[in-house]
This record gives structure tokens, C-alpha cells and sequence, in this order.
């Protein structure tokens, strides 16, 4: 018994000398927060594959004014409740800067904590529009807002002069925002929208969505939701002859809907950030991603690589480490990065993030629209 | 004219996934019709039928195989071999040992299983949606080429067929056959059939089998017609489809078709005229409105108290 | 004998390889824009086999084994125990509850904060879980749609805040009593179904809840939720960097101590403590009331207890009532602690966690329910590594608790009066 004692104390005071060292090595912790699992988790890895690239790089570079930055990674599983958790451990832990969260509903709840906790958090990928809404301090995003993604749509269908044009979306929050969006810019523009309405996110039977949409005779659908439910939406609305052309976010924009869809998903339309990792000033960024093994094509990687690079350039800019300097010195200035020049403005959204109409082919490739 | 047409339209939608569930319900109303329980974890037995249906496929379609009659019938054996096995499995493991216990025991242990096997599939598969490809394509249209046309795909036509076949099939069984008979006999009461003679065990056993088998034919069949599949949808479709068993009255075979053609024609016209985010709520209101007036559903026999 | 053995063993393990090897070994990949087939890596495969032969030789030698383990000594060295004199028992009860009491109270200050909120989460869920235990554990009536009212105490806070700017303490009993009010509509029209088609129906009306609360946008903001509410004020002080609301004061500035985001989280756990020791102590009187004593008697046996003259509408109606009650309260809490809430919490898998704590207790036994709500929430923060197998470790604890150990972690004990003995 003695023993097992002496030997739990020891271990116990090692692993306490082991944390310090930690400690002692590593300056800046920088806390990535998202999901490693559950339903979404395939977009938490972009996050985590971006977020790390950069630190990574940062710290081949001899690290930020000299001190290194260290990962701090959490799983929120898009799951509010989790996200809440996680976030007080990430402060806990001494954690002042935070890339994440990835679901809107996860980063609204989390950044409170955060705001008031003096955490600086940049969201790469949240484009729910109440997350900067609250005039907070420390709350900042590289990634556009759906305010900004709904107008783009809505401006591309009333620029091809449909005659009626229906507008679905699946009852979350992403999907129904866009939605909202392109509606009512539909409306000042002067396009009669047919219909407007939810789906059940999750659901498989759209037969009768369709056969509304055939009686309505709608020439443009917009869909603001996730590509399960559009794939299948395009499909079974192949099977039933509708010759409606379909538009979608950044959310349905991914080689899953081709899977799901087919042929149907030929002459798609999405609105998609540009392609970051098509620019020529990429070339070696992507080079590198490649190296590892890794994929950065997808939406959120070069956003949360950014992020990190954001943290990085306010930290050395500002002269030190105190989230709120940063802040402020991420407000004041206008910062180089891979997804073009990144300026704040008061909420903490990006100035202008470009959005881009983009035509999907049934192979799983997309082609810019003029 | 056109209004008519658009009625039958939505008709044909609901008829078609009515007769799905309906399937699906056969399952939940032949189990609790003898040992009286729900078998939550039936809806899983359905995804993991249609996932089995989706691999066959794959593989076939992988060693370059594609004759359609073939495909078809190598995927529905698979799928039907696996669910029964499943179902047979599960019945041994989680329900066997706790039969007889109070009856809040087995539905636990059924919802435990529903989630066990959820997420089984979960694991081996990954959460995302995968494509089902459409093999049978095509159909009927009527009504003038300009204005609203009423269609019938080939897909739905098959749907209705195969649920009347196998619900013939299933009826001639019961009614007919040696086993179908012990089955009444169990259902009517178990400690007597065992007395005379019954292999209660094999019965119920049997039952599981058939309503998992049933349930593998409407994954493979749903799987098509709408044309994606993830570890999630045997859930809700097992929910849908539990709902029409209790709505038509549980324990009664056609009162499970019944409740299944109600249940879906309801949803599709509340998507049809009112809105489809209101299409859960209607199907669940719809279900308590029933319970209310008739405490046992549509068909089901008024269960009398014993002491 | 030996022969049909073998044979059952062979099909067993056929059985075994056919409902795994596909769904396991054959794996659907999307590449590309194609869905194709992957065959496993080879350690998944040798398990699998692994599995089908374990299969078999169990099945094969299972009179033996069955046999054997019944000689075993029992593992359980307090299996056979007398059960402890009902006086003692009660005295070392409350010396227990005690002790766990105080330590609660004072655990906060000296632990991460992390810990402390997590903490004040399984506070929440000990508080469900009682509340769910009546209805279920008591009353013998399966609740799958307890989520429901747990909903509307979190709604009705957070509509009340919004419209009307009203605190965390008036909203609480306000929110619990809305959730009991709902209770009660829901228990008239079920009255009269029985055990699974009441399931259904609650289950149905959990649903519909959270539809609705999903659809009606222009009330409770729909998916899009509602944020910003506030924390729980205590004696007009707030426990935030700034004020929020006009006529508050800062704790920090009342006690002239420094801020802390510390103390905001240790008042919500303290706060989750009292409420969650509150509602414990108030089940526990009323299983002593006889109200408490005829939802047992209801689930042991309806008819026998109909004919004792109980009234099955109103016992089944008081344990929904105050069911409903506590869950109000709870979600009362949770919306403040997150201070943002959305229909995307009061899914149905949260009423089967629910279920599932109250199950693992042992259904009707308090400190059951609690330790069971403690492991069922800590557990998977510890073991984070395994959190994808969370969930079906989750369900298959349900099956197997049921085969082996239906009476929960803790089974309830009755109360009951022993006799004095004769002279």
C-alpha cells in the first residue's frame, strides 16, 4: 500500500514538472475548436488541417516576435451544449486566442464565454450574421456572412429574368438565413417568388415538394441548406420531369451531392468563396498541403489558415499579447493573406468576402459563370 | 382539370411511401401481436437491410455484372439474409433474456439496441449520405404535355407491387400455413400454445425473421426510390412507420397496411397544400387524435383487462 | 445432445459472420463523384473471425460454461449480506447525503473551471433524471418525450427575457409551472392508453415541441434560436465583467475582489446545487406522501390499485404534473448556463439519455439516479478518445443492464416500518 502511494505521488509530481516544461516551451496557445466527430466532422477536419498548416509554418519561421504557437484542439461536435463545455476549458487551460467554432450554433453560445473571458476568437467558417451582431469586442470571422452569400443569388437569378421562382431551405439556421436573403432580394428586385418554404432536414421523400414545384411552374429553385437534401431534391426532381434550374450555397457545393445526385447535379448552381487554392500566390501554400497529404480545396481550410495567420500578424503588429490590442490592431489594419486582403470592420466581418456563381458539372468539377 | 390532376399527383406520392411503411410496419405489429413489445430497434434492422442492399449493388456493379433482373434479386437476397439474420440476433441477445420481466424491461433494452446498432453502422460506414443508384428508371405520364402532368414512375409502380405481393404472401401464410397458424395461436396466448405442444421459442423467433425480412425489402426498395441512405434514416423511418402500426392498431396485419396508406397519404397532402415543415406534426397530431378516440387505433382488438 | 449442440454453435456463428462481415468488413467510399467498395484492413477482418469463432466455442461449450460460472464464487462479496437494519441504514443515509452535500458546496473553489461547469451540466441532468423518475421509476409510466418540457422551461425563460426583460428567478418558477401546466395537458388526453402506446404519444408530442418551437420563427427565433440571456443575478448583483442591466451592481465591486470569470461559474453551479438538492429533497417527501406511495402502487399493478379506490387520473396526472415540473426547472438553468438555446437541444436522443440515467440508477432510487447522471456525463469526458464509441457503448449498457441488472446500479429500497418486537 505504502509503495503505490509513493509511487502515485511520484508520478504525480512528474507529470506536474512534465506540464510546467510544457508550459515553459510553448508561449502562445492557440485554441482550435470544432469537431473531430460526429455528423459534420468532415468539415472540422479542413478546419484542423488549415489551422495546423499554419501554425506549423509560423513555427518553422521562428514563431511569433520569437515565441512559439502551440495547438490547443477540442471537440465541440457542433453540439451547443459541448461547445460551451470546451470553451471554458480552453480558458481554463490559459488560452487566449480561439480558431473556431465551426457551426454557428456552436460559436454563438461559445463567444459569449469568450468575450468575456478576454479570449480573441476568429470563426473561419460560422456565417450565421447574429454572431457579430452583439457588439462584441473580440468576436471576428474570415469567412462572409449568409447576409452576404443570399444577395449574390438572388442577384444572379433576377439578373436572367426568370418569371417565377421558388425558394426552399431545410429549417436550420444556415440554411433558412440564405434563404431569407435571396428571398428578399428576389422581392426588391421585382421577381415574384412562387413559393417559400421548409423542409425536414434529414428527410428522403421530397415527392410531394416536387410535385409542388411542378405545379407551381417555377423556371429557378433556390435551396438554402446542406447537399443531402439537395442531392436527393435533384434527383427525384429528374425522375419527375422538372426542368427547373437549381441554385444553391456553399453548403451543398462539395463532390457528396454528386454521389448522391448523378447526372442531376450537371447545370447546378452554387455560390462558393472563390477558390482559394486555384490563386497563383497560393501556388506554394498548396505545394505544401500536398506534401502532407492533405486536401485544401475545401471551404474552410484556407479560412481557418488565415485565422491563425490573422492571430500571428495582430500579436507581432500590435507589440503584444493582450486579445484586446489585437483586436484592436486587427480593426485598424488592412492584413495580407491567402484569401485575399483581410480589413475589419467595427461587428469584426471582413470588409468584403467575394462570392462567386459557380456552375456544377455531373463529374464533380465547377466552372465559373459570367 | 389541372387541380385534379395535381390531387392524384399527391395521392400517388403518399400511396407509394404509405405502402412503404406499411412494409416496415408489418414488423412492429407481428411482434407486439406476440410477445407485446415494440421493437424499437426494427427501424435500424430496415437501414441496416438497405445498406446491405446498397453494398450487394456496389460489389455486383464492381465485378462488372449488369443485368438488371440479377442485380436486383442478388441485392434483395443479401439484404433479406442479413436483416433476419440481424433480427433473429437481436431477438436472441436483448430480448429473449428479458421476456416476461415488467414491460417497461424489453422497450428499454429495444431502444438501447436501436442505438447500439445506429451507431454500429455509424462506425463501420461514416455518418455521411451515400448515393443509392437508380436502377429503375422511367414511367407514365399523363395529362396534356404543356400543362400539368400527372406521372407514375416505374419505381413506384414496383413499390406498389411488391408490397402487395409480399402482404398477399404474408396473409396466405398466416392464415394458411402450419407455422401461421402456431403464430395466431401464440399471439392469442403464449403459455397456452406452449402447453400444447407449440415451440413458442421458434415462433417468435419466426416472427422476427419475417418482419426483418419484410423490412430488408423496403430498405431495398426506399433505398432506390429516393436514392441515399445514411445510418440515421431507419430511425425516422421506423418512427413513421411504428406510428402507422399504432395507428391502424397494433397486433393487426391490415391494420398496419392500413395505417401505413393514412399515414403517408396525410403527410403528402400536408406537403402538398399546407407546408412540408409541418409534415411530422400532422402525422404525430393525426396519431394522438386517433388514440384518443380509439385507444387501441383503427383495427386493433380492445384489450381487455385481466386480473 | 452433442450433435445438436454443434450444430446450434455452427449456426451461431454463421449468424455472427453474416451480420457483421458486411456492414464491417465491406466499406462504401465515396471517390470522387462514385460510391465504390473497400474491403476493411485486415485487422478488422481477423476480428471479425476472431468473433464468429468466440461465437461458436461459446455456444458450444455454453451448458460448461453456464454451469461453472454458477459454482464460481460470487464476485459480489455483499451479495449475500443481510440487508442492513432499517434504522442503521437511514442513519448512515443521511450521514452520507451529508457529507456529499458539503463537499459539493465547497469542491468548487478549489477546481478548474472546466470542471465546475461540467459539473453544474450534470446538475442539470441530476435534476431531469429526478424529475424523469418520477414519471418513469415511480409511476411506471414511459415518458419518451420528457425532453418536451425540459424545452419549455428553457423557452419560456428565454422568451420572458427577451419581451419582457425578466430575471432568472422570476422566470423559474414561472418556467417550471408553464412545463407542469403542459405536463397536465399532456396527461389528460393519454390518460387512457396504456404503457407503449403511451410511449408513442409522448414521443409524438416531444416532436412536435420541438417542431414547432423550430417553426415558429417569428416567435422563438426559430433554428436561429435565442441568445444573450442572462446569468443568474444574486441580490441585484451580477457576476460579469460589465453590467448588463441598468440598476445592477458588479459582485466584484460590491466585495471590492478582483474579476474573475471564476465566480460566475461557481454561483451557477451553487445555484444548480440548491435547485437540484431542492428537487431531491422534494421527490424524496413526496414518495412518503401518499400520493408518492399510489404512483407505486399504479405501477405494481393498476387493477389491483383501481380497485383499492385510487384514482388513476389523478395519480397519473400528479406524477406527469410533477415530472414536468422539475424539467421546467431544469431547463430554466440550462438556458441560463448556455445563454443561447435552439430546437437543436431538445432532440429525442436527449430524453433517451434521460432514460437511459434514470434506467441505469435504478429505476425510483435517488442516489441511483444521481451516481448514474454523474457517469453518464463525466464519463465520456474523461475518455474522450473513445468518444465515437460513446453512443454505442450507450445503448449497449441499456441492453445489458437490462438482461443483468433491470434493478439499476442502486435499486430502490421501500421504506418501511418493522414491528417491535414482542416481550
Amino acid at each position: 500500500m505504502r509503495t503505490s502511494v509513493k509511487k502515485l505521488a511520484t508520478a504525480v509530481s512528474a507529470s506536474v514538472a512534465l506540464m510546467a516544461a510544457g508550459q515553459a516551451t510553448a508561449e502562445i496557445k492557440i485554441g482550435i475548436a470544432g469537431p473531430m466527430t460526429g455528423p459534420v466532422a468532415q468539415y472540422g477536419d479542413m478546419q484542423f488541417s488549415g489551422a495546423r498548416m499554419a501554425i506549423e509554418q509560423i513555427n518553422a519561421n521562428g514563431g511569433v516576435d520569437g515565441e512559439m504557437l502551440e495547438a490547443v484542439e477540442v471537440d465541440d461536435v457542433c453540439d451547443p451544449k459541448q461547445a460551451v463545455t470546451v470553451a471554458n476549458r480552453l480558458v481554463n487551460e490559459g488560452v487566449q486566442y480561439v480558431v473556431g467554432h465551426l457551426c454557428s450554433s456552436s460559436t454563438q453560445p461559445a463567444s459569449d464565454i469568450y468575450e468575456d473571458e478576454g479570449v480573441l476568437m476568429i470563426t473561419p467558417a460560422s456565417t450565421s450574421p447574429d454572431i457579430t451582431e452583439r457588439g462584441y469586442e473580440l468576436v471576428f470571422r474570415t469567412i462572409g456572412l449568409d447576409s452576404m452569400q443570399g444577395p449574390v443569388a438572388g442577384r444572379y437569378i433576377a439578373s436572367l429574368n426568370p418569371e417565377r421562382v421558388a425558394v426552399v431551405h431545410d429549417k436550420q439556421q444556415y440554411g433558412e438565413g440564405i434563404a431569407t436573403a435571396v428571398r428578399d432580394t428576389l422581392n426588391a428586385s421585382g421577381v415574384e417568388v412562387a413559393m417559400f418554404e421548409g423542409i425536414t432536414a434529414g428527410d428522403k421523400d421530397f415527392s410531394s415538394l416536387i410535385t409542388k414545384l411542378k405545379q407551381a411552374d417555377v423556371d429557378y429553385v433556390y435551396y438554402g441548406g446542406y447537399h443531402p437534401e439537395l442531392g436527393l431534391i435533384l434527383r427525384q426532381a429528374r425522375q419527375a420531369d422538372l426542368d427547373a434550374i437549381f441554385m444553391g450555397p456553399e453548403g451543398v457545393g462539395n463532390k457528396d451531392i454528386n454521389t448522391i445526385a448523378g447526372e442531376a447535379a450537371e447545370g447546378l448552381l452554387v455560390t462558393l468563396p472563390p477558390s482559394f487554392d486555384q490563386k497563383a500566390e497560393n501556388q506554394a501554400l498548396v505545394q505544401a498541403f500536398a506534401d502532407k497529404g492533405e486536401d485544401p480545396s475545401g471551404p474552410f481550410v484556407l479560412t481557418s489558415y488565415t485565422a491563425v495567420q490573422l492571430i500571428a500578424d495582430g500579436i507581432e503588429q500590435a507589440a503584444s499579447t493582450d486579445p484586446a490590442d489585437v483586436a484592436a490592431t486587427l480593426r485598424a489594419n488592412s492584413f495580407q493573406t491567402p484569401i485575399g486582403t483581410v480589413q475589419y470592420d467595427d461587428k469584426g466581418d471582413m470588409q468584403s468576402f467575394e462570392f462567386v456563381v459557380y456552375e456544377w458539372h455531373s463529374d464533380g468539377s465547377k466552372t465559373p459563370v459570367n | 382539370m389541372q387541380d385534379l390532376l395535381y390531387f392524384l399527383q399527391q395521392l400517388i406520392n403518399g400511396l407509394t411511401i404509405g405502402s412503404a411503411y406499411a412494409l416496415i410496419a408489418i414488423g412492429y405489429t407481428m411482434v407486439y401481436g406476440i410477445i407485446g413489445m415494440i421493437n424499437f430497434a426494427h427501424g435500424e434492422i430496415y437501414m441496416i437491410g438497405a445498406y446491405t442492399a446498397l453494398i450487394t449493388i456496389t460489389g455486383l456493379a464492381a465485378l462488372g455484372i449488369a443485368w438488371l433482373p440479377l442485380i436486383l434479386i442478388v441485392a434483395l437476397i443479401c439484404a433479406v439474409l442479413v436483416s433476419s439474420s440481424m433480427g433473429w440476433a437481436v431477438e436472441r441477445v436483448a430480448y429473449r433474456p428479458v421476456r416476461g420481466r415488467h414491460r417497461l424491461i424489453p422497450l428499454i433494452s429495444a431502444i438501447g439496441m436501436s442505438i447500439f446498432l445506429q451507431n454500429y453502422v455509424h462506425l463501420a460506414q461514416g455518418s455521411r449520405n451515400i448515393g443509392f443508384p437508380a436502377l429503375i428508371q422511367g414511367g407514365f405520364q399523363f395529362g396534356s404535355p404543356d400543362s400539368f402532368q400527372t406521372s407514375i414512375s416505374y419505381m413506384q409502380i414496383t413499390i406498389f407491387i411488391t408490397t402487395l405481393i409480399c402482404m398477399t404472401a404474408l396473409s396466405l401464410f398466416i392464415s394458411r400455413s402450419r407455422t401461421g397458424r402456431a403464430c395466431r395461436a401464440v399471439s392469442q396466448d403464449l403459455g397456452m400454445a406452449n402447453l400444447l405442444g407449440i415451440d413458442t421459442n421458434r415462433i417468435i423467433s419466426a416472427t422476427f425473421i419475417i418482419g426483418a425480412s419484410l423490412a430488408a425489402v423496403a430498405g431495398l426498395l426506399l433505398g432506390m426510390y429516393y436514392g441515399s441512405i445514411d445510418p440515421l434514416f431507419g430511425f425516422i423511418a421506423g418512427l413513421k412507420a411504428f406510428t402507422a402500426a399504432v395507428l391502424g392498431g397494433i397486433g393487426s396485419i391490415p391494420g398496419a397496411m392500413l395505417g401505413g396508406l393514412i399515414l403517408g397519404v396525410s403527410e403528402s397532402m400536408t406537403s402538398g397544400y399546407l407546408s412540408g415543415e409541418y409534415k411530422d406534426v400532422v402525422s404525430f397530431g393525426l396519431l394522438i387524435l386517433i388514440l384518443l378516440f380509439k385507444p387501441t387505433g383503427l383495427l386493433g382488438k380492445p384489450e381487455v383487462e385481466k386480473i | 445432445m452433442a450433435a445438436q449442440n454443434l450444430k446450434h454453435a455452427l449456426f451461431c456463428a454463421i449468424v455472427t459472420l453474416v451480420i457483421s462481415y458486411p456492414i464491417l468488413g465491406l466499406n462504401l467510399v465515396a471517390e470522387g463523384t462514385k460510391v465504390v467498395l473497400e474491403g476493411a484492413d485486415t485487422a478488422t477482418v481477423i476480428s471479425i473471425l476472431l468473433a464468429a469463432v468466440a461465437v461458436f466455442l461459446f455456444q458450444l461449450f455454453r451448458d460448461n460454461i453456464m454451469g461453472s460460472m454458477g459454482k464460481m464464487p460470487n464476485l459480489n462479496p455483499f451479495a449475500n449480506r443481510e440487508p442492513m437494519e432499517q434504522s442503521k441504514r437511514q442513519r448512515l443515509d443521511t450521514i452520507v447525503l451529508v457529507l456529499l452535500v458539503v463537499g459539493a458546496l465547497i469542491w468548487p473553489f478549489f477546481v478548474s473551471r472546466g470542471s465546475v461547469d461540467l459539473a453544474t451540466l450534470v446538475l442539470i441532468y441530476i435534476m431531469l433524471a429526478l424529475g424523469l423518475n418520477v414519471v418513469v421509476g415511480l409511476a411506471g409510466l414511459l415518458d419518451l418525450g420528457y425532453v418536451a418540457f425540459y424545452a419549455v422551461g428553457a423557452y419560456t425563460f428565454a422568451l420572458l427575457y427577451q419581451y419582457f426583460n425578466i430575471s432568472f428567478w422570476v422566470a423559474l418558477p414561472l418556467g417550471a409551472c408553464l412545463a407542469a401546466l403542459f405536463g397536465l395537458m399532456l396527461g389528460f388526453p393519454v390518460l387512457r392508453l396504456r404503457g407503449d402506446y403511451l410511449a408513442i404519444v409522448t414521443l409524438g408530442f416531444g416532436e412536435i415541441i420541438r417542431i414547432l418551437l423550430n417553426n415558429m420563427t417569428w416567435l422563438t427565433g426559430g433554428p436561429n434560436g435565442i441568445g444573450g440571456i442572462p446569468d443568474p443575478t444574486l441580490f441585484g448583483m451580477e457576476f460579469g465583467r460589465r453590467v448588463k442591466e441598468e440598476g445592477n451592481t458588479l459582485f466584484h465591486e460590491v466585495f471590492n475582489i478582483s474579476y474573475s470569470g471564476n465566480h460566475k461559474i461557481i454561483v451557477l453551479y451553487l445555484i444548480a446545487l440548491v435547485l437540484a438538492l431542492f428537487t431531491a429533497v422534494v421527490i424524496r417527501r413526496f414518495t412518503k406522501m401518499p400520493v408518492g406511495r399510489s404512483w407505486e402502487a399504479l405501477r405494481e399493478d393498476e387493477i389491483a390499485a383501481r380497485s383499492l379506490g385510487l384514482s388513476r387520473t389523478s395519480v397519473k396526472l400528479s406524477a406527469f404534473t410533477i415530472g414536468a415540473f422539475f424539467a421546467g426547472f431544469a431547463g430554466t438553468v440550462f438556458a441560463s448556463k448556455q445563454g443561447f438555446i435552439s430546437p437543436e437541444s431538445f432532440v429525442f436522443l436527449e430524453s433517451a439519455i434521460i432514460l437511459a440515467i434514470v434506467v441505469l440508477g435504478g429505476m425510483g432510487s435517488q442516489i441511483g439516479v444521481i451516481l448514474a447522471a454523474v457517469a453518464v456525463i463525466i464519463l465520456p469526458e474523461l475518455a474522450r478518445e473513445f468518444s465515437e464509441y460513446r453512443m454505442l457503448l450507450f445503448g449497449l449498457a441499456m441492453v445489458l443492464m437490462m438482461i443483468w441488472r433491470p434493478q439499476g446500479l442502486m435499486p430502490m429500497r421501500r421504506m418501511h416500518i418493522e414491528l417491535k418486537k414482542q416481550e
